[in-house]
């Protein structure tokens, strides 16, 4: 018993935890390293950002179906399948994968609150999306989104353009290599999520038995 | 999981229409905000946006106090108005190793051009350092020896005060970033400012023709400029 509570406060505080890095990068003495390197910014804090989000969702539907075990909430309704979710967050991923809005998020406060927003909430759409996509609607995600992250590591990786005008040649070849693994590692965790959770909850538990 | 025809609980595609719309409108926006952040498609990176921007609408310059290899205060106004000629500008420091020397020598190939067709009148160089507080004029006279600058043609300045370095590549829109060794990285390219302080071109390192074409566009016509030299 008090290890399952014990176990049940991990969620929230990991989920804080995570937030809490991610933001920390964004403000000084930390901010340096997201300036300076572009490893720090698109592989750490990105990141980060995306799994704070994630958290915060999963920590947040926890807890709402201990309080209202049935409902399926006005979210729920524009996120069939996670249709929605995915969506989202393939825009969000796209657009601060660009060099001129990473620049930007450098240069501009407002730039960076945008992107610690959108980031955030496209891993709380991600997590809501995945609880409710059958396999084949995840497959479909996942294969658009992890070949654009290879893509675009190569890219960065190979090209002797300079894309990013806030970082040096050498950061970002380093981001796109890492980038690549980084994509390779969602997909293989992904995978083994699957096998592990066979069953889909929610409307892809619904569409599995129509 | 072929099922014609179900009761609308179990049909998965029962409810789908206001999840198709939120899509929809998620997809919209996002396109738009990403064809905002390319400047309508013109580029995905900085460099490629600024470069559009400015060719679409020139960009004005402010002024800033100037030293050059003789220790000779200027206005970067008077600089570039004295006597009606276009100038190709780029950004240097002196101790730079790797791409200024490759800017010197795509500078060296644009001073032979211009002397060779007989531009020194329509069109000029001038170097600008983003190191003041390194570029004094002593390094200013070796770099342009090395350089073997032709004062008539290439010209060469620093900043005095360097409080004003940051305002500088702001208003040019250069980044400057440190890079290993006390040196640094920047996007160099050829910029294009006529004579009343507006940058209005901006072209790539390895098309010095096309910014002396450029420049010829931008500048007055040769009778314009026999006109102001004559004054």
């Amino acid at each position: 018993m008090s290890a399952e509570r014990q176990h049940a406060g991990l969620l929230p505080a990991s989920a804080a935890a995570v937030t809490a890095g991610a933001l920390a990068l964004s403000v000084p003495p930390l901010r340096s390293l997201i300036e300076q390197s572009m490893v720090w910014h698109m592989l750490v804090q990105m990141p980060l950002l995306v799994a704070g989000g994630a958290l915060c969702a999963a920590a947040l539907q926890r807890w709402r179906r201990a309080a209202r075990p049935a409902a399926i909430g006005w979210l729920g309704h524009i996120n069939r399948y996670g249709l929605t979710g995915f969506m989202f967050a393939l825009v969000v991923g796209a657009y601060w994968m660009l060099p001129a809005t990473v620049d930007r998020a450098v240069v501009l406060p407002a730039a960076d609150a945008a992107k610690i927003v959108s980031l955030w909430l496209a891993g709380a759409a991600l997590r809501h999306a995945f609880g409710r996509a059958p396999a084949a609607v995840q497959l479909f995600f996942i294969g658009s989104a992890l070949p654009m992250g290879v893509w675009v590591g190569v890219y960065l990786a190979s090209t002797d353009l300079r894309l990013c005008n806030a970082y040096s040649l050498a950061s970002q070849i380093a981001t796109g290599r890492g980038m690549v693994a980084l994509s390779l590692l969602a997909g293989a965790v992904w995978l083994a999520g699957l096998r592990g959770h066979g069953r889909p909850r929610g409307d892809a538990a619904q569409a599995l038995q129509g | 999981m072929q099922a014609p025809v179900q009761p609308a609980a179990s049909d998965p595609m029962a409810g789908l229409a206001a999840t198709f719309a939120a899509s929809l409108a998620v997809l919209l926006i996002g396109l738009a905000a990403l064809f905002m952040a390319t400047g309508g498609g013109a580029g995905f990176t900085t460099e490629t946006l600024r470069r559009s921007q400015v060719a679409l609408a020139p960009a004005a310059i402010p002024d800033f106090s100037l030293v050059d290899a003789q220790g000779q205060l200027q206005s970067l106004h008077t600089l570039l108005a004295q006597d009606g000629r276009v100038w190709i500008v780029d950004f240097i420091y002196t101790r730079c190793p790797t791409l200024c020397l490759t800017l010197g020598s795509v500078f060296q190939q644009l001073q032979a051009q211009i002397v060779e067709q007989g531009l020194q009148r329509q069109v000029g160089l001038l170097s600008i350092s983003f190191d003041p507080a390194n570029d004094r004029p002593a390094e200013l006279q070796e770099y342009a020896r090395r350089m073997q600058m032709r004062p008539e043609v290439w010209q060469l300045v620093s900043l005095q005060e360097a409080a004003d370095r940051r305002r500088l590549l702001d208003s040019f829109g250069i980044m400057v970033v440190p890079a290993p060794r006390g040196e640094f990285e920047h996007n160099a390219a050829l910029h294009v400012v006529r004579p009343d302080g507006q940058l209005v071109r901006i072209l790539d390192l390895n098309q010095p023709a096309a910014a002396i074409d450029a420049a010829l566009a931008a500048g007055l016509t040769p009778l314009q400029a026999a006109v102001v030299a004559a004054r």
